[in-house]
């Protein structure tokens, strides 16, 4: 819509990066809350009319005068003559701006405004002071007190009216902000719900498509239809691998992922998956190797989703080395972190992919040696995984060559 | 191995149904039968009571689960192994209270699922689990 209905020499002026940003009727849809041009001080004026104004103070006179330069505005006036009335009105009517009085019977202006805050929070309304008490040290106080402007004594009209207008115009676009970030928190959960669910219903056709071509692999066929039903093998296999790993993320990006933390030592943990893995690496004449027990370290971990950043590390140094290398293990015994390290054999990680390492979908160039898939998805879960745990993730290229990658916990006791 | 008989599968998805009958097959079972629903299968387990019972937890009409408390007022031996597509704790849980003698996530590996399949089959198992 924005580029249809700007005119003139507008649209022959290339887009500015904030345009890009804001005009968003085909990225977002007509309710994208941010309008699709910078709005015109009359336009701003326009759209801040009818905003209510908390006038405090204990001159009546004072207080009349305000209420007209408002009215003048579009803005509409509320009247309290105390900062204990100003903090009962405040309540009932919810303003969106007050303007404050410091010197007043009962407690005064600074006192209100931190009452103010404290009561309402983030979401309270700017307070603006407006006194004759203006020497540096009272400004400081004002500001200090939560205020987020200071008008001197006497003021001008014009002045007071500017302000107020920055300050309403301000928390405007903060609001849509607001509203904006509460639109894309609403429409990632829906994305999460519809990948797993996706995901989910796929899981089940893909374990039978991959469990009867098994059957049919193992059945008395030809060889060229045995190749096709590899094939089918192979494919839905690596599919379900796929969909397997979607449902992890969208169950971690929809904050499921729930621990279950116990104490567990790192070389049980580690025994377990390298003896799965080096099945898988035995194909590759690769193997891994563990070092003694002594000194690995026991961290609190969920031992499932620890296990399955384990089986991921091992399994990507067997898939990145070349065939006959030697995947081997060390333990991180260090003052308050609890953890190990995976070193391949591999080419290592270019610096200019360093920072895809961990993203979802973040394949890099480096391929499996012998064949294998990859997701892309497996170190982005480990990161999340690790996250999760309050631990880290790092990945160093060694000097002699290869990669390590290594997993700290807190150690013992949690904090 | 002597696989009591006959075998209940079911699972509204005839797909998920030939692939663990070929399966319990390669495991010496002759004796399948198929149901594509709980109420099915409550109706066949009136006529006949089988050795084992495959059971879908997610089905459209009676629950697994619903299914599996509705066999136990009937048989409280025969294993029953519940099928999932999700094993969250919750589903674990729910599934183990109400009865059942463990459960399978539907893409297991198949070697893996013949594993617990014989593990929950051996007659060491079987002593254990009588009353």
């Amino acid at each position: 819509m924005s580029s249809v209905t700007r005119q003139g020499p507008a649209t022959a002026r290339p887009p500015t990066s904030k345009a890009r940003a804001c005009g968003g009727d085909t990225a977002y849809g007509s309710t994208h809350p941010f309008p699709d041009k910078v709005l015109s001080s009359r336009a701003i004026s326009e759209q801040l009319r009818g905003r209510r104004v908390l006038v405090v103070d204990d001159d009546r006179v004072n207080r009349r005068i305000l209420s007209g330069i408002l009215q003048s505005a579009g803005y509409v006036p509320v009247d309290a003559a105390s900062g204990e009335e100003a903090l009962e009105h405040y309540d009932k009517t919810r303003p969106h701006l007050v303007l404050l009085d410091v010197e007043m019977a009962g407690i005064d202006g600074f006192a209100t405004c931190r009452t103010l805050k404290s009561t309402f929070g983030d979401a309270s309304a700017p307070v603006i002071f407006i006194t004759a008490r203006n020497s540096p040290e009272d400004v400081a106080e004002g500001l200090e007190a939560g205020g987020s402007d200071y008008l001197p004594k006497p003021f001008r009209p014009r002045e007071v009216l500017a302000r107020i207008k920055s300050h309403l115009h301000n928390q405007f676009l903060a609001d849509q902000q607001k509203q904006l970030v509460a639109q894309l928190s609403a429409a990632n959960a829906a994305k999460n719900k519809f990948v797993g669910m996706a995901a989910h219903d796929l899981r089940n056709p893909l374990a039978s498509i991959r469990g009867l071509s098994e059957f049919l692999r193992d059945s008395n066929l030809p060889a060229d239809q045995r190749e096709l039903v590899e094939l089918i093998y192979g494919a839905s296999q690596s599919m379900l691998d796929l969909v397997n790993e979607l449902l992890d993320v969208a169950t971690i990006e929809a904050g499921e992922l729930r621990l279950d933390p116990q104490p567990c030592n790192f070389a049980d943990l580690l025994r377990g998956c390298a003896f799965l893995q080096n099945i898988q690496a035995a194909k590759k004449r690769s193997r891994i190797t563990l070092p003694d027990d002594t000194g690995a370290p026991t961290a609190l971990m969920d031992v499932a989703k620890m296990r399955q950043v384990v089986d991921n590390l091992l399994s990507n140094a067997i898939k990145y080395s070349p065939p006959g290398s030697e995947i081997t293990v060390a333990y991180h015994p260090e003052a308050g972190s609890a953890g190990f390290a995976v070193r391949d054999q591999g080419p290592g990680i270019p610096d200019h992919e360093r920072d895809r390492l961990f993203r979802d979908f973040g394949r890099l160039s480096a391929k499996p040696t012998g064949g294998e898939s990859s997701t892309g998805l497996g170190l982005a879960i480990c990161r999340k995984i690790v996250d999760a745990h309050r631990g880290t993730i790092t990945a160093e290229n060694l000097p002699a060559g290869g990669c390590e990658f290594s997993v700290r916990l807190p150690a013992l006791p949690w904090p | 191995m002597i696989l009591p008989e006959p075998i209940f599968i079911v699972d509204d998805e005839i797909h998920i149904r030939r692939f663990l009958g070929l399966l319990v097959r390669q495991l010496g079972a002759t004796r399948i039968v198929e149901a594509a629903s709980g109420d099915q299968a409550l109706e066949l387990f009136a006529r006949e009571r089988p050795g084992l019972v495959l059971l879908d937890i997610n089905m459209p009409g009676r629950s697994g689960i619903e299914t599996l408390r509705e066999i136990r007022t009937l048989d409280a031996e025969v294993p029953v192994v519940m099928l999932t597509s999700l094993t969250s704790r919750q589903i674990i849980e729910e599934t183990m209270s109400s009865g059942a003698d463990s459960f399978i996530r539907k893409d297991t590996p198949s070697q893996e699922i013949i594993r617990i399949l014989k593990e929950l089959l051996t007659p060491a198992s079987l002593e254990n689990e009588a009353p």
